[in-house]
């Protein structure tokens, strides 16, 4: 295939091309791949309910691209005999991938909805595009993942421009390179210039000429190389086996760059040169990314020492660019929620702390977070979901400690909304005298919650259900927890109505496939926290709770029902994927209102997400619907 | 496509010396629709007169299986300096540059017929283009077998009766079933969207139990009394 201009194909060519264009994979594609696939491609139309692909047809050999109208997927169910939707693709998505891979028949039936017209490939034009193509091939290989890969790559960029005006990166190279590098003349042994290295604990020499310009670097990886490939001799000159022109920038570059450059390249090292082009020093990796997990430790320890609580309020602002910094590096959204949360927890111990030592009220108490805070998946927006679980000394009712505690846990919650946790609006906090309760108190609690489930109890399920001790002994909580899930398992009726609960807020996607918006909120926009991640959430806990499972956390929760067979291993780890986009999406958009000083929420307007972005988002609101059908099916809901 | 073109005439002129050996034409018979070759066109002229105006370009595909394949299409701007057309450039948006870079037209029409290769024609108010084709064939090429025509104008009326489309334009029903042209006024892009439109007519000939050329040639007919008994 040869590239041409696009004025050499004709006008009906040029507009599948630009329609093509459109949509990923192909947005990434060679022209002259699309210019291929253009001009080999064949038109069809397929009115509503017609049937595109069959299980029956044999071996799939032709690739589809919906060019308008839509796609459902459908499959019998085996109970009723009923056809179920499965899936649906949309404008500008790809089918039947798996099948075409897989060189075997469609395992669904694909029926038009509404009237469609799709582009296909025969198997000989497909052949040729996934050969050529590397980023096709890719997208059919890995289908949604490849592109999730993208979305990240750009959730990552995003955050690096807002990192490049934050400190630490922002800083002149110098000021990381300072140390004197270690040097060789390039006839120096390798085996002296390895020695060179462990003498001084270094992961990287520097091979220099007379005047001490840098012409080479010899790092240990190039060492493991040189060992297990046996290609030199270790009397052999370092010249050999450097790496030669190493990558070198100015002093007065700032670490942005250079943290930049090693993404870029892959490698770990950058020499900095004086403006005669002589070595000055040398920058690692690992030189500019610990200085964020020296943040994210020397953060901690700065927040659980702090003597005040305005300290505490000021770094605040720390940990939400430590967020920022977190993204940039590629952390995945899970692990930046439990850094948040790990965060949160100890302004939490130490406001607790700080408390006491003003005013202990000498009662032995483990305080409890419920909710989002229980299962570890707070974000920056974050209200108070807490409570006190205490043991009553001799001598004292439950009474009399409750008297005891109020007044320190509402000094406590105070002091925590000054820190950021807003104060919950359904006083849902441990100044609240039912929520500070004796361990005997919280299980009566439990079997009244259980047993005599109101829709009004059912609305705190997501609240109380989703525990974690934060402070204090953790035995009654254990203690508490073991009696709760058992009684969960034994009540079929309140599991039930637990999953009726669950379906009430459904992902926010019309039959149409496009978005539903929330009926709250601005126009045109979308509920991430209730519509795009409570179905997960709420889905899971159900699941958890019927199978004993004690941790709160959703991902872990999907992890330990795919280990106890309950979830298929490729739908939990579809579900996580999906579940922790959504989360990655919600983060971004709260930092973009962080750094315009908005307030944050959670709408968004898909419309202002890149085409992208809309896709996968909608993609992980389709498996949203997936898990809930199961909660239909294994409740005969 | 030029170069195609190109290849494809001097393979042409060394196998017919002379214009003896045209395709024939294709009546509307028991070909079955599923497997018949359908030609849907579109010409842009330089005015609306047969008599004195001429054509400027000519867009088609070709329909195979039920599907438009895109490996089989023909979009080419005929050479015509010696014409005025400055009356219709500014719809067509082909200005006399764009029209030099185009084939000599004997070369373009020569091809045009041995691409056609006799199948059936359709074109949307295909009366216009079929009287413009036959003109300019005839007298550049002094070819007058006449194909066989469908007018797509008519088929769409006839198998979707109850559309509300406001009107009978081509834009009309495009709009009717949301298609949208690449850009309009241009030959291959019209074309296309008429192409677009009979996929919708023959997959619901299909439903209706209409499986060949004759047969589809038969309910136009029939559509065709019907309307005029309705005027009445």
């Amino acid at each position: 295939m040869t590239h041409s201009p696009d004025n050499q194909h004709p006008q009906n060519t040029r507009a599948i091309m630009g329609f093509l264009r459109e949509h990923a994979p192909f947005s990434f594609m060679d022209e002259a791949h699309l210019a291929h696939f253009a001009e080999h491609a064949a038109l069809r139309f397929y009115a509503d309910n017609d049937v595109v692909l069959s299980p029956d047809d044999g071996t799939v050999t032709d690739f589809y691209i919906v060019k308008q109208g839509r796609i459902r997927g459908e499959r019998t169910n085996p109970k009723n005999g009923q056809a179920e939707t499965t899936f649906e693709i949309s404008l500008g998505e790809c089918f039947p991938l798996a099948a075409l891979i897989g060189e075997r028949p469609t395992r669904t039936l694909h029926r038009a909805s509404g009237d469609t017209f799709c582009l296909s490939l025969d198997h000989d034009s497909f052949v040729t595009l996934f050969s050529e193509s590397d980023p096709f091939r890719d997208f059919c290989l890995r289908g949604v993942s490849s592109l999730l890969d993208r979305v990240n790559q750009h959730i990552r960029s995003g955050a690096m421009e807002s990192i490049g005006t934050s400190h630490s990166l922002d800083a002149p190279l110098d000021r990381f390179a300072l140390r004197n590098p270690i040097v060789c003349s390039p006839d120096t042994p390798i085996r002296k210039a390895v020695a060179l290295m462990h003498e001084n604990s270094v992961g990287s020499i520097i091979i220099t000429d007379d005047e001490r310009k840098p012409i080479g670097i010899f790092t240990l990886r190039d060492l493991r190389t040189l060992v297990a490939e046996a290609s030199a001799p270790l009397e052999a000159p370092i010249s050999q086996v450097m790496t030669a022109k190493p990558t070198c920038l100015p002093a007065h570059a700032d670490a942005f760059e250079a943290a930049m450059k090693m993404a870029e390249h892959h490698f770990a090292h950058v020499c900095i040169k004086d403006s005669e082009n002589r070595l000055i020093g040398v920058v690692s990796e690992r030189d500019l990314f610990s200085l964020q997990r020296v943040d994210l430790v020397h953060l901690a320890r700065t927040i659980g020492t702090a003597t005040h609580l305005r300290t505490l309020v000021s770094l605040r602002s720390d940990v939400s660019r430590l967020v920022d910094t977190m993204l940039a590096h590629g952390a995945d959204s899970g692990q930046v929620v439990k850094i948040i949360t790990t965060l949160n927890d100890v302004t939490v111990r130490r406001v607790l702390e700080l408390n006491r030592q003003r005013h202990d009220p000498e009662i032995s108490f483990t305080w409890l977070t419920f909710g989002s805070e229980g299962r570890q998946e707070q974000t920056l927006l974050t209200d108070q979901d807490n409570g006190i679980l205490f043991s009553v000394p001799d001598g004292m009712t439950e009474d009399q400690v409750r008297e005891r505690l109020l007044p320190f846990a509402e000094s406590v919650n105070k002091d925590l909304a000054e820190c950021g946790f807003t104060l919950c609006k359904g006083n849902i906090m441990a100044s609240n005298p039912k929520l500070c309760l004796s361990g005997r108190e919280w299980d009566d609690w439990f079997i009244r919650f259980i047993d005599a489930s109101t829709p009004q109890n059912l609305v705190y399920s997501s609240i109380f259900l989703d525990m974690r001790a934060v402070y204090g002994p953790m035995g009654p909580l254990t203690e508490l927890l073991d009696k709760v899930l058992t009684r969960i398992q034994k009540n079929a009726l309140f599991q039930k109505m637990l999953a009726e609960n669950a379906l009430n807020r459904r992902p926010p996607l019309t039959m149409f496939r496009s978005f539903r918006y929330a009926p709250d909120g601005e126009p045109h926009t979308l509920d991430l926290k209730r519509q795009g991640l409570s179905p997960f959430v709420e889905s899971v806990r159900v699941f958890a709770l019927a199978h004993g499972v004690g941790a709160a956390n959703t991902l872990e929760r999907i992890d330990q029902l795919a280990k106890k067979g309950v979830f298929d291993t490729k739908d939990a780890n579809a579900w996580k994927e999906a579940y922790s986009l959504i989360q990655a999406i919600r983060m971004r958009a709260h930092q973009d209102l962080l750094d315009k000083q908005q307030p944050l929420s959670n709408y968004i307007n898909p419309d202002h997400l890149n085409p992208l972005d809309r896709r996968i988002l909608r993609e992980s609101f389709r498996q949203a619907q997936r898990l809930q059908q199961k909660l239909e099916v294994t409740y005969q809901l | 496509m030029l170069n195609s073109v190109k290849t494809w005439l001097s393979r042409y002129r060394q196998s017919h010396p002379e214009h003896g050996e045209m395709p024939k034409p294709k009546a509307l018979q028991q070909q079955p629709l599923e497997q018949a070759r359908l030609v849907v066109l579109d010409l842009e002229t330089t005015g609306l007169n047969p008599a004195k105006d001429q054509v400027i370009a000519i867009g088609a595909v070709a329909i195979r299986g039920n599907a438009i394949d895109l490996r089989d299409q023909f979009d080419l701007i005929l050479r015509r300096p010696e014409l005025d057309i400055t009356e219709t450039v500014l719809i067509h948006g082909i200005g006399p540059e764009a029209l030099t870079k185009g084939h000599e037209t004997e070369d373009a029409l020569l091809h045009l017929i041995e691409w056609l290769d006799g199948d059936p024609v359709l074109a949307y108010h295909s009366a216009f283009d079929k009287k413009f084709l036959e003109k300019t064939l005839r007298q550049q090429l002094g070819y007058s077998m006449g194909h066989a025509w469908l007018d797509v104008a008519e088929l769409l009326p006839a198998f979707f009766p109850k559309a509300e489309t406001g009107g009978r334009g081509l834009d009309h029903w495009s709009e009717h079933f949301g298609l949208q042209a690449s850009t309009r006024h241009h030959a291959a892009a019209d074309a296309m969207v008429t192409a677009e439109l009979t996929l919708i007519v023959l997959n619901k000939a299909l439903k209706d139990g209409i499986f060949t050329l004759s047969q589809l040639d038969e309910k136009l007919r029939h559509w065709r009394k019907l309307s005029r008994m309705k005027q009445y």
